[in-house]
């Protein structure tokens, strides 16, 4: 059995935690973004008061990545948020357009599936088309592609709406592909016709690429970035303290901030809106 | 005397080096040197007696009165030839190691059992018993106490006598006397500190005495508020017994009823307030708050600072009740009844001054407690009927420094991230939504997934200020941080291949990972962005102590609609307190039945403290509002806010003037007194005239509640010749005949044993007559915190007013108009106003803004930041304000020519000052000034922390 722990870098702590201390003016941990997309210039423009050449193309056009890396970080979060289960996720080290993830199937046809997968967001988001994800080994599966391993993910977001899609959803779609399996216009069609005709033929091609997947699971990641996943095997010197720490770091993250200077002051009492309400302070 | 050699000792006893020699004959020799002194005392006892009974008495009556000579001077040979004795006794006591298993060594145990110590004490007194002689012996147990090897104090027969030394020496006045007495005291602290054993037989020794008490610690009380060595000695011994009393039930006990801690160090804070000068000089105009190097000028701040920070380590280590006792004594005998009325004095400079000494006061706290009470004292208390909070909001619109003072003061209530401060602020006014459509209720906690409200607010940035134009040093900075990526990866040592196959995945997937080319704006902006990131992540982390979301759910809007938010209650629990606790005072001041003003030394050994202090608290948050114009019912929000709310419409409706006033500060004033003058005139006619009164508000006033005195004092100011200090003489021949700014000062007087004479300065200048210059500022100043008064005849009624108070203050406003506040009024007038201020103003401001910003609570969030949320019609926005700014901007910049220069040195400029603040550490602050000098967009780009 292999151990479900999967390595991250050192400088990620908590991939859920929403707290990244590093600053990204100052290190080297900067994410880079790619140049300025179309469609992010805001649409507000300011009225041509100055001379003209202050006006040229799109004076405000480069905070447009600082909005898409905004974007993304809120995506991100609202991924955090979501507790989507068996799915993990991190973005890549070189650009927040392309995050590292991968998928625990804990039942079905594919249970023990460990599946690590790549998401590729296009440069114009949120205006440009839905986001791609590929799987690094193609599964066997209709509606993954057998040469690129890409999901068919279009399908379920024919057009992709900001405000309403986002891209968890993306993410527990994928899940869902492995629960419930659909065969309509399959990008690999010899899956598809061997689900309708002959589930064990199926099954045990399922069973074959779960194994092949997991044993390429210690294998180096593809892409070479700090932030990719990879897994190694359990190792108690590394492993059994960072179990540790996940069992005891309760619900209460905050008390990780315990310590901390700077603390607010309230002497409201929960459900008033009098100030010094409250009838002992719990600082004092 | 007896002890001079023995404190010399230190230079030059070494002859007396005991190593190795042989106890017994230590023993021995220590025995033959007491038999020798006994013989010289014995020739000398009046009873030829070792009781030490009737010598006790000879004590009781000698203490003070300079020594007994009832038998004869005695002769010198015999004197010196005791001193000689008892030197080198003292030193084999000393030197002597204990017992086995810590029983005494045999030298202490003789002591002991001979009651050595207490009738060499005895006999010192029987001489003249001088300062000299004192000295001497506290030099002595000085170093008895300090270099004995075994423990001497758990013994009476040493403990006894050392503490009648103390109490013999508690009166005196030499300096060098009190220095030796405090550094004694001290070490006896610091021995109990270590070993808190000690303690009980401390407080039995005391009860032989007759009185119950803790001598070491009522000793040190007169000086606490002493400057110096002596002072900080004193305070630091006393601070160990307050941590003492954390741990000791007795203790804290003890100082709470039997002794004037609390009250002397309270009443202390106000007598050492009122030697401040009562006007700062101000260095410039740019000057807007008192920094250390300000302060490290002024002796009497430092000193003043030091008591408060003394206060504030009181709280941190003592006991709860002692910390509740103090706690109240400060906001009933300084807050209230100083610094109140000090923060409404007469002229723009004492308001000024007072007011930027109450933002370092609010610096200098760190204990939770403390700060609460300072708290407290600004958002609930009401001078004069008016809450402190709204004369400090109304006072940022002022002109000239004491606008930029208050803004100053702001910042640091804004830095505490306080809920309490927050909601009397701004939030109680959102939190019924009615700024807002109904509809959009639920657009207050949506996330701006896209940033379009940032886009909205940087397009507002002015042309000539776009990213574009950065003069060269501000892209060049820092530059090397935003190479491309992959330079500087960790994994670089990685194999060639694995980078090619990155690279061919790259294009091969066509999904571009890396930049295309260089942003140079990355440069301040990230720079930009990571301050706001940070003052963000900072105000949220500490905002999680908050009792609600303010999210326009949690509290639910409809349960607060305008004019039902609750009322804040009497005065919060600080008076509660007080009034359980003084009256034990009282109690005791009475049993005691002392004449008052007698001088502390002879009472010192039954009471701890001159009991000159017997002011009820309670009596004086109730200062008489009496000879008040009455032209308000009290249900009418006071008129201050009355105005406000004008200025507020005014601003929405485009008709805002106050433009154009604040561009003549001297025609203001003028019209401010004007209008002022007019209405006393006005007052003035309605009462010849009270069966008709009608009032500027259109509602009539009861005739009954004019008194006469109410005429009388309405005449008077209509003559401009009320002021504060006149109300509190008024008032004292109504409230019991207390004066209690005397009073204080009288305790201060008392306390500063220094014989100095510091009086309260402050106090007299107030009573002289005011010069014509003075007058006029007065009219001016009295405008603003004197209209909103209300009459309430219940005060004049009951001393206890405190029970049932009718309230007419900020909170019982009830508006058909959406309102977001005065503070929020105020402060986007002022930004209004940006290119009209002077630099230092904007930077105040848009500092001021920025805190605010960084709030994460979507109520103000979304109030200040969210330009998509549709509010109601007459409710101004921040984006609105800032919209006029930068048209105001676009203009001025296309009517001058030399613009961009201007532009660039202004830059430049800036970019120097900040390195400047670096170099003198003080980045942080200045920091979040300049952010907004970028943009105004805080929310743009929080890193990987989007709104909850």
């Amino acid at each position: 059995m292999f151990c479900p722990f999967y390595n991250r870098q050192p400088d990620e702590e908590q991939g859920g935690h929403a707290d990244q201390k590093t600053s990204p003016a100052r290190t080297s941990h900067k994410k880079h973004l790619p140049p300025i997309p179309k469609n992010a210039v805001p649409i507000t423009k300011p009225a041509s008061v100055g001379t003209p050449s202050h006006l040229a193309n799109g004076t405000h056009a480069s905070y447009g990545p600082f909005y898409l890396e905004y974007s993304l970080m809120a995506e991100f979060t609202l991924v955090i948020k979501q507790k989507l289960p068996g799915i993990y996720v991190q973005p890549s080290y070189k650009s927040a357009l392309m995050w590292f993830g991968v998928i625990f199937i804990r039942h079905g046809l594919y249970q023990d599936g460990v599946f690590k997968f790549t998401v590729y967001i296009p440069d114009n988001y949120p205006d440009g088309e839905c986001p791609k994800l590929v799987f690094d080994t193609p599964v066997f599966h209709p509606l993954v592609d057998p040469v690129s391993g890409e999901l068919d993910v279009k399908r379920a977001f024919t057009k992709w709406r900001r405000n309403h899609n986002h891209i968890w959803q993306v993410l527990m779609y994928a899940r869902t592909v492995f629960y419930k399996i659909n065969t309509a216009e399959p990008l690999n069609p010899e899956a598809a016709v061997l689900y309708e005709k002959d589930g064990q033929l199926f099954k045990s091609k399922v069973v074959d690429g779960v194994k092949l997947c997991n044993s390429h699971l210690f294998d180096q990641p593809k892409v070479d970035d700090p932030f990719a996943i990879s897994f190694s095997p359990w190792n108690p010197a590394v492993h059994d303290e960072a179990k540790e720490r996940m069992f005891t770091f309760k619900r209460r993250p905050e008390e990780h901030h315990k310590g901390a200077q700077v603390s607010g002051l309230s002497w409201v009492k929960p459900g008033s809106t009098q100030p010094f309400s409250k009838v002992d302070s719990p600082q004092s | 005397m007896m002890a001079s050699v023995v404190a010399n000792g230190n230079q030059d006893g070494q002859s007396l080096v005991l190593n190795g020699v042989d106890p017994e004959t230590c023993m021995i020799v220590f025995k033959n040197h007491w038999a020798q002194v006994v013989k010289i005392l014995e020739k000398h006892d009046p009873l030829r007696s070792s009781s030490m009974h009737p010598t006790l008495s000879v004590i009781n009556l000698g203490v003070g009165s300079g020594g007994v000579h009832r038998f004869g001077p005695i002769p010198g040979d015999e004197a010196s030839a005791v001193q000689n004795y008892v030197e080198h006794m003292l030193f084999l006591l000393m030197e002597e190691e204990s017992g086995q298993g810590g029983c005494m060594g045999p030298i202490l145990e003789f002591v002991v059992m001979e009651n050595v110590m207490e009738r060499l004490f005895v006999w010192s007194l029987r001489r003249e018993f001088t300062d000299e002689m004192k000295l001497e012996q506290l030099k002595m147990y000085e170093m008895l106490v300090g270099q004995a090897r075994q423990p001497l104090l758990h013994h009476k027969p040493i403990l006894r006598p050392l503490m009648m030394l103390l109490s013999s020496c508690s009166g005196t006045a030499a300096p060098a006397v009190e220095a030796e007495l405090v550094l004694l005291l001290n070490q006896l602290c610091c021995i109990l500190a270590k070993d808190p054993s000690i303690l009980e037989l401390f407080f039995h020794t005391s009860e032989d005495q007759g009185a119950t008490n803790f001598l070491i610690f009522s000793l040190l009380i007169p000086y606490i508020h002493r400057e110096g060595t002596v002072g900080q000695q004193a305070r630091d011994a006393l601070l160990l017994i307050m941590s003492l009393s954390a741990e000791n039930e007795r203790v804290a006990r003890h100082v709470v009823e039997n002794t004037y801690f609390c009250p002397v160090l309270a009443t202390g804070l106000s007598g050492l307030y009122s030697s401040l000068p009562t006007k700062l000089e101000v260095p410039n105009e740019e000057w807007h708050c008192l920094h250390k190097v300000d302060w490290m000028r002024m002796p009497s701040l430092v000193q003043f600072l030091n008591s408060l920070e003394f206060c504030n380590a009181v709280i941190q280590v003592a006991h709860p009740s002692i910390k509740d006792q103090l706690v109240a004594y400060i906001y009933n005998g300084f807050l209230v009844p100083v610094l109140a009325p000090a923060l409404h004095k007469l002229t723009l400079e004492e308001v000024m001054t007072t007011t930027a000494y109450l933002d370092l006061f609010l610096r200098s706290i760190s204990e939770t407690s403390l700060l609460q009470t300072f708290l407290s004292f600004i958002l609930l208390h009401q001078h004069e009927s008016v809450y402190i909070l709204d004369t400090l909001v109304s006072r940022i619109n002022t002109p000239f420094q004491l606008g930029t003072v208050s803004m100053a003061l702001f910042r640091t209530l804004i830095g505490f991230y306080c809920e309490d401060v927050m909601l009397q602020l701004i939030l109680r006014y959102l939190i019924p939504c009615n700024h807002m459509m109904l509809s959009q209720r639920r657009v207050v906690r949506e996330r701006d997934f896209y940033s379009t409200s940032a886009a909205k607010m940087l397009a507002l940035t002015p042309s000539c200020c776009s990213p574009d134009h950065s003069p060269p040093p501000l892209r060049q900075l820092d530059s090397i941080l935003f190479s491309k990526g992959g330079a500087d990866t960790p994994n670089s040592s990685s194999t060639a291949d694995e980078q090619k196959s990155f690279s061919e995945e790259d294009d091969s997937s066509g999904n571009s990972c890396t930049i295309g080319s260089e942003i140079y704006l990355d440069v301040s902006y990230l720079h930009y962005l990571y301050d706001a990131r940070l003052s963000i992540s900072s105000c949220i982390r500490a905002c999680q102590v908050w009792s609600a979301l303010y999210d326009a759910e949690d509290p639910p809007p409809e349960k607060y609609q305008p004019g039902v938010l609750e009322e804040p209650k009497l005065e919060g629990r600080q008076t509660q307190t007080a009034l359980k606790r003084v009256p034990k005072l009282l109690v005791s001041n009475a049993r005691s039945g002392l004449p008052r003003g007698e001088p502390p030394s002879i009472h010192q050994l039954e009471l701890e403290w001159d009991d000159s202090y017997d002011a009820c608290p309670v009596q004086t948050t109730e200062t008489p509002v009496e000879g008040k114009p009455a032209h308000l019912s009290p249900s009418e929000p006071p008129k201050h806010i009355q105005e406000m709310r004008r200025t507020a419409i005014m601003l929405v409706k485009g008709s805002y003037i106050e433009e154009n006033e604040f561009q003549d500060d001297v025609m203001v004033y003028n019209l401010v007194a004007k209008k002022d003058s007019s209405e006393a005139e006005h007052a003035e006619e309605t009462q010849s005239d009270p069966a008709h009164a009608p009032l500027r508000n259109g509602l009539t006033l009861p005739t009954s509640l004019v008194s006469d005195n109410d005429k009388n004092s309405l005449k008077a100011k209509a003559k401009g010749q009320t002021d504060c200090n006149g109300n509190l003489q008024n008032a004292t021949p109504v409230e019991s005949g207390e004066d209690f700014l005397a009073q204080y000062e009288e305790l201060i007087c008392i306390l500063d044993s220094e014989g100095r004479g510091k009086r309260v300065k402050g106090d007299r200048e107030l009573n002289k007559p005011v010069s014509p210059v003075e007058e006029e500022e007065e009219e001016e100043m009295d405008f603003m915190s004197f209209t909103a008064e209300t009459p309430e005849p219940e005060k004049l009624q009951s001393p206890f007013g405190t029970v049932q108070r009718l309230r007419s203050g900020s909170s019982n406003r009830c508006y058909s108009v959406p309102f977001t506040g005065p503070f929020i009024s105020v402060l986007f007038s002022r930004l209004e106003n940006m290119l009209t201020n002077p630099l230092h103003v904007n930077l105040l401001l848009t500092g001021i803004l920025a805190q605010l910003a960084a709030y994460p609570q979507p109520l103000l969030r979304s109030f200040l930041l969210n330009t998509n949320l549709v509010f109601q019609p007459t409710v101004r926005s921040l984006y609105q304000v800032l919209a006029t700014v930068k048209s105001q901007i676009e203009e001025l910049s296309a009517s001058r020519l030399d613009f961009p220069e201007r532009i660039t040195a202004a830059q430049h400029w800036l970019l120097a000052r900040e390195a400047s603040f670096t170099a003198t550490g003080d980045n942080n602050r200045l920091r979040v000034k300049l952010q907004c000098e970028i943009g105004f967009s805080d929310r743009i780009g929080k890193g990987w922390e989007p709104l909850p």
